[in-house]
Order: structure tokens, then sequence, then C-alpha cells
């Protein structure tokens, strides 16, 4: 358990990517069988931090993909614990065919860090977004799905993907992430969401960048209109806290989903199948990238174009307090 | 377009929108009464005489069973009380029995006169109390209809947009609050508001958890606070009431009740 | 230098049985990759009964050499190997393809003891050798790492991104053996998509090229042998074969990548499988 002493100064230095270099080296210190693999995004994705210290256990493949996934299987296959990094738009689709059959059909004890997902990487263009990726890495079978709020998150997920076995899907920003946690002390756990701000008006689910903003809305809303907004960190996507969601479904009828992705298939999606099944009504609204490829910018600036970020989330909310989904044509008192 | 009522308005809508209507539970939680009403059909009515006409509330009994209507009854009455005014209606439910209201179907009722008149006197007699009874049946009985007047009584208050509640209502988005005992099914009442709207029911709200609840420990613990005897907040301290949700709604929820209680004592 | 007779006569029988065993196999699991499995029995056979070294009481042995059956569809060649061995009951292969066999067309890793990988997906072979080959190397293991591809599945380009890492990092350790029997499902590949020049290609890969006869055990021994001991750079065995080899009405005819036979057929393989190996044998 040791080794992983971070200090608020430490995040608020590092990026959410080179926590998550400085994370592994440390999990490497007291685990030989840790090795990373990269297609020549060592330095982009900070897995280089590992290969400073430990180099013949970092292994470059170049830049060829699929065969970076198909190799992370066959050390697995020899009792290795690989960490694989390149650009969630990589992992996901160049290689997917290798994700999905060498990894996660052989159940194999691969652990994938996506970097640069979402809008993260603004100004790069659509060809280095990725929006997709959580929604296709949830329909993998065996795989698990992380979304980490920020720094200090990230640390905890990565110790929590090596302790978990089988194939793990950690998705990270480019870096300089808001900080949402103080300290790693919070109770994190696979699979359980985190409520950050406690209310019974609406329930804001968000992983993943969008969590800052959320739990920044929750405070305006609260002073602002007095609404009481429950704020969820739902960093694992798969598997879906459904205890958390169905209880947000009777406590607060009330669901905004927010997400560094497209609107189709992520987490959005995943909270809408819990809520459809269970049957009960619920308001609920997607905030996300709506099912389009995104323009060129910062990404606070997109995340304000595309309305899911802090005053998207207030805008919405609003908006929802208000909508019906009870009766509102009778209002005679029961006599 | 907010017209602005007068007191004796309010009590007296109080009266007949909110305390009236209770006549029915206290006749279906009342052995001797049900059997008193067994067998009769025939509409019997409470009203008073206003500056355009006549207000009211009637009762609709279908073999021995009531369904309570606000409002004149249009068409034959077998047995009313009239009172002279809305002040004398109010005065008389306040507890002051003189002067009489008129009284019709002492004879022609079909034999509804008698029952209606226990009724009503067991129902003002219940209400009347300054004490818990002593009875059981009785105390749960009481709180029943206390929580079904208070929700109804508040909610009528916004109908008219009285200025304190209807300010309360304006301003909320869409909750329900709740008064409960323990988990009991029976005593339990809630009222929705939203955006100036309100509607009172009774029973518990099962759409989900209600924004706040009023709950009582046991039914002792909500005659003290109903009747006045035992202050909010130390009940609150001593865990006879636990308010679920922000305190804050709490006491406003307290100020209505309180305003209500004000209005018909 | 080649075999010496007895052992020579010793794996041409084996050989022999199992190509057999592949035609009763494709018949109960209702039809088959059968040309592509018997292009390459005689790779399977040398590998297996020679050359690999293995522990059939112990599939997870962790310093076991491995072999990564790339074109993964000839499942039906490769189960009879393993149930001959006896990794895997014999009876099993009766149970080919039936709803909830542990045995498929493609074949599972974590249903089958002996299988070193799952495959199917053309391609993924050489990349989880390139795998093995490192971590072996971090780990100061000296196993071998076998991986048999065909040659239309060098179409895919993770193949030759696998190929390039292994010449960066010279893992002398993985043998890729390419069963080069010209044939893919809609033609010959030199009209679907042509590869030539095929081992020129693998040369300008960083490898030395050993080139024989599929079917020659003696030259496909000579071949295992020299490509063990590479040193310098890594090897690559490009064995000319015939797609559906044994049975003369299948042999080298692309049309046989996959197929269904009645009992009178398969009945007819078996004499054709034991005409060819006893010309085989006195040649």
């Amino acid at each position: 358990m040791g080794g992983l002493n971070y200090t608020m100064l430490d995040t608020a230095k590092l990026s959410t990517a080179e926590l998550y270099g400085k994370t592994l080296t440390d999990l490497a210190d007291d685990h030989p069988e840790i090795v990373g693999l990269t297609a020549d995004l060592a330095k982009s994705t900070k897995i280089g931090v590992l290969g400073e210290k430990y180099p013949e256990r970092l292994f470059n493949l170049g830049i060829a993909e699929q065969n970076l996934f198909g190799a992370a299987a066959g050390m697995a296959l020899n009792g290795m614990v690989p960490f694989v990094s390149t650009f969630a738009v990589f992992t996901t689709m160049r290689a997917l065919d290798q994700v999905h059959t060498d990894i996660c059909y052989q159940n194999l004890n691969v652990k994938m860090i996506a970097t640069h997902g979402g809008l993260s990487f603004g100004q790069a263009g659509t060809t280095h977004h990725c929006t997709e990726d959580i929604s296709i890495m949830r329909s993998m079978a065996n795989c698990k799905v992380i979304v980490p709020a920020d720094g200090m998150e990230t640390a905890l997920a990565v110790r929590a993907a090596y302790e978990t076995p089988g194939p793990v899907y950690i998705r990270i920003n480019r870096g300089f992430d808001q900080k949402v946690y103080d300290s790693m002390d919070y109770g994190y756990e696979l699979g359980k969401a985190v409520e950050l701000h406690e209310g019974s008006d609406l329930t804001i689910i968000a992983c993943g960048s969008a969590v800052w903003s959320a739990r920044e809305a929750a405070n305006v809303l609260e002073k602002v209109d007095g609404i009481h907004v429950r704020v969820l960190d739902m960093h694992t996507i798969k598997p879906l806290d459904k205890e958390a969601v169905l209880a947000a479904v009777h406590d607060t009828r009330r669901i905004i989903t927010v997400e560094d992705h497209n609107i189709i298939g992520g987490l959005g999606s995943a909270v809408a199948e819990v809520m459809a099944e269970s049957g009960k009504a619920c308001a609920f609204k997607r905030l996300g990238v709506p099912d389009t490829f995104s323009i060129i910018g910062l990404h606070e600036d997109l995340m304000a174009h595309y309305r899911y970020d802090m005053n998207g989330i207030l805008e919405t909310a609003r908006e929802l307090m208000g909508a019906d989904f009870e009766e509102d044509n009778d209002w005679d008192d029961e006599i | 377009m907010s017209e602005r009522y007068d007191d004796v308005y309010y009590t007296n809508r109080v009266f007949l929108d909110s305390v009236l209507p209770v006549i029915k539970p206290v006749v279906d939680g009342t052995a001797s009464l049900q059997k008193a009403w067994e067998g009769k059909t025939g509409v019997c009515q409470i009203s008073c005489r206003t500056d355009d006409g006549l207000d009211g509330t009637h009762f609709l009994i279908d073999d021995g069973s009531l369904t309570v209507k606000r409002g004149v009854f249009e068409g034959k009455v077998d047995v009313e009380l009239v009172f002279k005014s809305r002040v004398h209606l109010n005065n008389f439910f306040k507890g002051k029995q003189f002067p009489f209201p008129a009284m019709k179907g002492i004879f022609g009722g079909r034999g509804m006169f008698l029952p209606f008149m226990k009724s009503l006197l067991a129902m003002g007699a219940l209400l009347a109390a300054k004490e818990p009874p002593k009875d059981v049946n009785d105390q749960r009985l009481l709180v029943k209809c206390m929580f079904f007047l208070l929700s109804s009584g508040i909610s009528t208050l916004n109908k008219l947009k009285h200025p304190k509640i209807h300010s309360w209502t304006s301003a909320s988005p869409d909750r329900v609050y709740a008064w409960a005992v323990g988990d009991d099914e029976e005593l339990s009442a809630f009222i929705r508001i939203k955006a100036g709207n309100s509607k009172a029911s009774r029973g518990k709200y099962t759409r989900s958890m209600p924004f706040f609840t009023m709950r009582f420990d046991s039914v002792p613990s909500a005659l003290g606070i109903l009747l006045s005897i035992d202050d909010m907040i130390e009940s609150t301290v001593s865990g006879k009431l636990v308010m679920e949700g922000g305190p804050e709604y709490g006491s406003q929820l307290g100020d209505h009740m309180l305003l209500i209680g004000s209005l018909i004592q | 230098m080649g075999l010496e007779r007895e052992e020579y006569l010793r794996l041409d029988n084996k050989a022999r049985e199992l190509r057999k065993l592949i035609i009763n196999t494709v018949v109960w699991a209702g039809s088959g990759h059968v040309g592509g499995s018997l292009s390459s029995i005689d790779i399977l056979t040398l590998l297996y009964y020679k050359y690999m070294n293995i522990d059939v009481k112990n599939p997870e042995w962790e310093d076991r050499d491995r072999f990564i059956l790339s074109k993964g569809h000839i499942g039906v060649g490769f189960a009879p190997v393993l149930a001959d061995k006896g990794f895997i009951e014999k009876e099993l292969l009766e149970t080919y393809n039936h709803t909830g066999s542990s045995l498929g067309m493609h074949l599972d890793k974590n249903k089958v003891p002996g299988l070193d990988a799952s495959s199917g997906s053309l391609g993924h072979g050489l990349p989880i050798a390139l795998g093995l080959g490192l971590s072996a190397r971090l780990k100061g293991q000296d196993f071998k790492t076998y991986c048999l591809m065909g040659d239309g599945e060098c179409d895919e380009g993770s193949v030759w991104e696998a190929a390039m890492a292994i010449s960066h990092y010279n893992l002398t350790s993985i043998v890729p053996i390419v069963d080069r029997n010209r044939c893919m499902i809609d033609g010959r590949t030199g009209d679907v998509m042509s590869l030539e020049p095929f081992t020129d290609k693998w040369r300008a890969f960083g490898f030395e090229v050993l080139e024989v006869d599929g079917h020659d055990l003696h030259s496909l021994s000579d071949a295992i042998e020299t490509a063990q001991t590479a040193v310098d750079k890594p090897a690559v065995i490009i064995a000319n074969t015939k797609k559906g080899c044994g049975v003369e009405f299948m042999s080298d005819d692309y049309r046989y990548h996959y197929a269904s036979f009645d009992a009178e057929k398969a009945e007819f393989c078996q004499t054709e499988i034991d005409r060819y190996h006893d010309m085989r044998v006195k040649g």
C-alpha cells in the first residue's frame, strides 16, 4: 500500500497524465511484473516517466498501435502486467480489434491508460479527439472502464487497476485538469460513485473533467437559486454504480449527466439504461458533445461552446427544475 | 390579479374546505358513527349566507358511505345547517355555539339528522381537545385529522393567494412536504407545491422521496406539537420530531401550520 | 542434413495419422477449414512431435516453448494435434462445433488446454509472439515462440508492424513460419493481392529467410534447426505448401479453403491420404 503520498501541491503542479506516470513508476518499484508500452507517445502520455527509472521495462513499439496492443496481450500471457499508453482515439479505434480479441476476449491482465480523452486536445482537431471511447469500451465484455476526475483520482484509479484482475480501460486527459479532491482519503472504491454535494432537488452525474464543472454548478445553484443539487462523481462507468443511480432517481427525480464525450453511448446512456429499466419517472438530460465532430479550440472553450461547462450545466439544471414529469393539471386538494 | 381577502374570509374558507371535510375520516374511524349512518342515502350540507348567495360544503351519502363535496348542492338537500353569515359559521366552529344555525331536516331528513349532528359534534369535540384524548383510537384519529386539515388548509390559503403562503409557493420549484408518524401508512399526509400551485393529499407520497418530511416518532409526540403543548425546538432536540430535510424548511412549514391554527381557534 | 530414416518414418507416419484425424474431425464438425489444415500439418507434426519443449502434464509450465496459431481458422487441423498429444480428450473432437462445445472453428485459450493464445482474427499472432518474446527476454527466460501464419494473412499490416519490431529488438527467440500455399478464399494469392516478391519483403524487414518445401520433412527440419540457432538476426521460415495436401482432388485448389464431406467422400479421402503417404515415404 505504500509509496503513494501526494499532497495538494503535487497535484496542483502535475497534470493528470504526469501523475499517472509517477504513480506507475511507484507501483513498478514494488511489482516487477509491471511493464509499460507505448506507440511513440512516451513523452506525451507521460509513461516515459516509468522509462526514466526502468528503461528496460518500457517498450516503445513505434507508431504501430495494433502491434502495440497485440504485444501487450503477448506479455500478459507470460505473466506480466502491461500498462499500455497511447491516445484514446488510437486505443479504442485504431487498435480495437486487438483490444477486443486479444485482450478482452482472452480476459488478459492488460491495463489500457488512454490519454487525451474527450476534447482535451482541443487544438488538435477531430483526428486527435476522442468522444466515442466510453461508448466503445463499455460494450467490451470483461473490461472495466474508469474515467477519473482529477490527478488524485487518477493515481487511485491506476492503483485500483493494478489490483483488479483482467482488462481495465482508464481514460484521462491531456493534463492540467481542475482539482476536485484535496487528498487520497475520500474512500475511493472501484465501482462506487462519490457524492460530492448533497441535495434532493436534482442530481448531476458526471465523470472526468466534467466533475469539477458539476460541483461548481451545484455551489452556484445552492447560493443563487436555492436549488439543492446532489453531485455524483461516477468515475467507474463499467461496472456502473447502479444503486447510486436508482437512489438519484428515487430521491431527486431529476438527473443531468455530464461528460467530455458524445451524448450517445457514454455515461449518459449508461445512466439512462438503469433509469429506463427502473420503470420510475425521472426527468433526464444528457450533456456532452452533441453527436458532432468538434470544432477546434481550447478545451475550456469547447466545453462552453457545447454547453457542458459550468454555465451550461446551470442553464440545464434551471430548465429541468421547471420541467413537468408529474401531472400538472390537477391541483385540486384531496377531501 | 390578486384579490385581497380578510381574515374572516380566509378563516371561513379553511373551515369549509379543510375542516368540515374531516368529518369523513372521523365517521370512517368511529364504529358507533358508522353504525348510525348504516343504510342511509341522501344529501347533507353545511352552508352560510354570503353577500351574493350561499356558500357551503355538502356530503353525498350513499348507503351509509360519505363523499365530501365543496360548494352548495344543486338540488334538494335532506339535512342542512344554515349559518347567517361567514362570521356566524366561523364563530360556531371556533366554539361559540350560540346562536345556533338554522337546521333543516330534523324530521324529514330521511333519518340522517341524528347521524349528521352526532358526526359533527364528534368532530368538533375531537378537534377542540386541549389535551391528548384518553382513548388510543381517538389519539390516532386526531393526528390523522390534523394532518389532513393542515395540509388542506395551507393549500386552500395558497389558492386564495394568502400573501404569506402564496409567496412561499410562488418561489418554489416542484417540491413535496410531508407529515408522518414513524412509518405509519395511515397517519400521513403531504402537500405538493410548484410555482404558485399547491395540492394537498392524504397518505404517503410514494413517487419519490419528499423534499421535506416532518416526522414524529410516535402519536403522543405528534399530539404534543399539534396541540401546541410542546415546543418544536425542544421536540426536535429530544428526537420526538425529526426534520428530514433542511431545518429552515421545517420552520417555514411550522409557521404555516401555526397560521392555520391561529385562524381556526 | 535432414532426419535419420527411423525418425523420418515415425514423423511421416504421425503426419499420416493426423491427416486422417483431420478428415474425421471435419466430418464431426459438419464442415471445416480443411485445405489450410492439410497444408500446415507437416509443420505442426515437426513442431509438436520433435522440436517443441512442452509438457503435456503441465500445459501452463512457465518456461515451455510457445506456439501461436496465427492462422487461427485451422482449428480443425490443430485440435487433432492437441488431442493426439493428450492435452485434450480424443472424444472431445467428436463434439467439434456442437453447441456448448469447448471446440469451435477458432480455438479459445480459456477453454482448450495446451493452447497458448486464442486466435481467429488474422494478423494478431505475430504481435502476440512479439509480446511473448519481449517478456521472455525481460524475465531471463529462453523459450522459443513459434508463430504459424498463412500467406494471405500477410496482407495484414499488423504482421509487418510486428516483423519490424521483432527485427528492431532482434528477438531471435521468435520463429515466424509462413504456410505459403498461395491460396486464399477468393482465389490464388497472386490474383487477389499479390505478395511477391515475398521473401524479399521479409529480408527487407531484417529477417534471414529460410525458404523450404513445406511437405519435405527433411528440409523443414533443417529450417527449424537453423531458425532455432539464429543470433544476428531473427529467421523466418517460408514453407511452400499445397493447400489440401494429401488428398489429390483437393491439392492446390483454393476452393477447398473450407469444405464439407459426406461419409463416402470422407472414406475416399482416407484412402487418398494413404496413397499420398505411401508414395512420400518411398521417395
